[in-house]
Formats: C-alpha cells, sequence, structure tokens
C-alpha cells in the first residue's frame, strides 16, 4: 500500500520552511525512525523520522525548495501486514 | 497558543550543519494533544524552542505561567509582548496536575514579565510552587522568573516557597545588557540574584543562564562568570542565541563548539556546580541533570 508523506508542523510559529537533504534515496529501504529528509526552519534544522517501515517511491520536494507545512513530500511503498 | 503563520526566512548566515534536532512526529503530536487539554502554555511553544522535538518527544515541557503575553519586548525573546492576561486562579492546579500526569520528577515553571500587576506576578509563582509540591510532594521544582522589579520583598515571598532552584537569567554580558533587553538591567538581575543566594536555604540553587552569538568577547564572558561567583551562583546555562526573527535583535555570530567547550572548563573551573554549555542549551533543557549532578543520583 502506498503512503503519502507530509511536512510536519516542525516549529511552532512557523509553517513555511527551506527543504534540506534527502536522506533516502527512491528504492531505499526505510524503517520507522530513520531520517527520512532534513528541513530548515526558523529555528533550527530538523531531521525529520519515517514514520512507516517499507520502500520510500518517490520524492516529491527538492532540495532547497520553499515547502509548507502539510505538503505531499514523499511516497512509501508500506510493508502488507 | 497563537499561531502567528510566519515563514522561515533564509538568514544571512545559514545555520551551522551541528544546530540539528531529531523530530518525531507521533510523538510530538501525543504531546502536543496532551498539552492541549491542560489548557496551559508551554516556554517551549511560547519562545518557538528548537528542542521543542526533543523535549515533547521525551514528555517534558517547561509550563510558562500568567498568561502567553509578556508587557516586556526584549530584542532577542520570541514570546509575544502584548496585553496581559487576567490571573487565572485555577491556572496553579492545572499545573500541579499537568505535572503529575505528565509524571514529571523535575518541573520547571516560568512567566511572562508582568510588570502590570502590582506583585509583579510573584503571588502567582508561589500559588504554583504550593499547588505543585501538594500533588507531587517527590518532583523537584526549578522557578525561572523574571526580575520582579528587584523587589526583595517579592523575591522573599517566592524564596518561602522553597522551590529547588530559583533560576533568573542574565541573558548577556553587561555591555550588551541594554541592546539585548528591555526595562532590565545587568545590576538589577545581579542583585537578585544575590538576594537570593543570600537569603535562601542552603538546599536552594541558585541558577543563571546566557546567550552566545550576540557579539560578546570572551574577557566579557569571564567577567560576567566572575560577577556570578563573586555571589556564588550555583549553575550556568550557556546556548547559542537564534535570532527569531528579522525584526529581532541580529545573530553576530554561530559560536563553534570549541567555545563552548572552552567557556564550560572556565565556568567549572571558578567553582559553579554545574555548567551546561552547549549550542542547543536552553534554560530549563534537561534541567534535571543539575540536581543529578549535584546530588549524584
Amino acid at each position: 500500500m502506498l503512503k503519502e508523506v507530509h511536512m510536519p508542523k516542525l516549529s511552532p510559529k512557523s509553517d513555511e520552511y527551506f527543504f534540506g537533504t534527502w536522506q533516502k534515496q527512491p528504492g531505499d529501504a526505510v524503517k520507522q525512525g530513520d531520517i527520512l529528509f532534513e528541513v530548515e526552519t526558523d529555528k533550527v534544522i530538523s531531521e525529520v523520522q519515517s514514520q512507516e517501515d517499507g520502500i520510500l517511491k518517490a520524492q516529491l520536494v527538492d532540495e532547497g525548495a520553499a515547502t509548507k507545512v502539510g505538503d505531499l513530500v514523499a511516497t512509501i511503498e508500506v510493508n502488507e501486514e | 497558543m497563537k499561531d502567528l503563520h510566519t515563514k522561515t526566512v533564509k538568514q544571512e548566515t545559514p545555520k551551522p550543519t551541528w544546530l540539528k534536532v531529531t523530530y518525531d512526529q507521533r510523538k510530538v503530536d501525543k504531546m502536543t494533544h496532551l498539552l492541549d487539554g491542560l489548557q496551559l502554555n508551554t516556554v517551549c511553544a511560547e519562545a518557538n524552542c528548537p528542542n521543542l522535538g526533543e523535549c515533547f518527544g521525551s514528555g517534558t515541557a517547561s509550563f510558562m505561567i500568567l498568561g502567553p503575553n509578556c508587557t516586556r519586548a526584549c530584542r532577542f525573546c520570541d514570546v509575544p509582548h502584548g496585553r496581559p492576561a487576567p490571573v487565572d486562579l485555577l491556572e496553579p492546579t492545572r499545573v500541579a496536575m499537568a505535572t503529575k500526569k505528565l509524571n514529571l520528577k523535575h518541573v520547571v515553571v516560568t512567566s511572562v514579565d508582568r510588570d502590570d500587576l502590582p506583585d509583579l506576578g510573584a503571588d502567582q509563582f508561589v500559588r504554583v510552587i504550593n499547588e505543585i509540591r501538594k500533588y507531587n510532594p517527590e518532583t523537584t521544582i526549578e522557578v525561572l522568573t523574571p526580575d520582579f522589579q528587584g523587589k526583595t520583598e517579592l523575591l522573599d515571598r517566592v524564596i518561602a516557597a522553597k522551590p529547588d532552584v530559583f533560576n533568573h537569567n542574565m541573558e548577556t554580558i553587561r555591555s550588551l545588557t541594554p541592546k539585548v533587553r528591555y526595562r532590565a538591567t545587568y545590576d538589577t538581575s545581579l542583585k537578585v540574584l544575590a538576594y537570593v543566594k543570600a537569603h535562601a536555604p542552603k538546599d536552594m540553587f541558585v541558577k543563571t543562564g546566557i546567550m552566545l552569538g550576540l557579539g560578546e568577547t570572551d574577557p566579557e564572558v569571564y567577567q560576567l562568570m566572575d560577577d556570578l561567583r563573586a555571589i556564588d551562583v550555583d549553575f550556568l546555562t550557556i546556548g547559542q542565541y537564534v535570532q527569531p526573527s528579522k525584526r529581532h535583535y541580529q545573530l553576530r555570530e554561530w559560536v563553534p563548539m570549541s567555545r563552548y567547550e572552552q567557556y564550560y572548563k572556565e565556568a567549572m573551573s571558578r567553582g559553579f556546580k554545574f555548567v551546561a554549555s552547549s549550542p542547543l542549551v536552553r534554560s530549563s533543557y534537561k534541567a534535571r541533570e543539575e540536581l543529578e549532578a549535584v546530588y549524584g543520583k
């Protein structure tokens, strides 16, 4: 099953961030807790963890791009039970 | 909590790679939901703390009492300046209940400045300390207070409530204080710390914190350390200033890790009982560690 990864709210006072670097590439296996990507918020560089086990299918945001809370960032093919 | 929906603005000095935190959305959402139900402000959210993800993720938070708006407009601070809220007499009980619900072994209570109130907010600190104690007798309590305009009768009231740690932040060195803080002076803050140390029970620790990256020099930081040790301040926190927005005090420098290590050594050699010196250190970050350090547990 394909699961969508959306940009989480990383900062209480800011809803728009700069996308940093991808830490996983399409086709990579990801586990819950693995760092998927980095984002620069108003205060800090935030490493965002995967909430799923599966295979990263698509990266939907470019490194360095402006991104908003809720934006579709990636898709993960989740391991079926 | 106010949602200001601001944008992250690219700063002229890019963030160093070591200013990095890890974010686990599920854990943070769970904590945010829990806190929303408690109708309390946290300094974590109001000051937009970079450690929010880590602290919320591990089930800890620092409460900010007396409303979300501050009567002062310090140039470094992200807490909103505005019309202060009426004093909420149920807030002390809610803080006590939240402490219990989160099972906090050490709780940090801070507030906005309340220059509008006759007691400047001191009595609410007392009520909060008493309520926390009533429902959480094992929990150690740390207060991070305003300067109460240096009024010793107000400091006496808070001291009499016997928090375990009395924290009041110097924020920066002497020469930068008028540029960075508002209606607060270096000497008033020093006087507050000196008074508390001189009048508090022996087992109450006195703590302060400063930010780096505002333009301070080594000799000025060492002078500050000497000023603090001359009045026997116990704990010192040192962390990197992160400019909240373009309207705030301009960041001068991302201070390299080596300087934090240097300041740690200099501070410890001057006799502080506990020093936390690292870019992401904030006043209440992992505050329990200071008591673990002095009590060896």
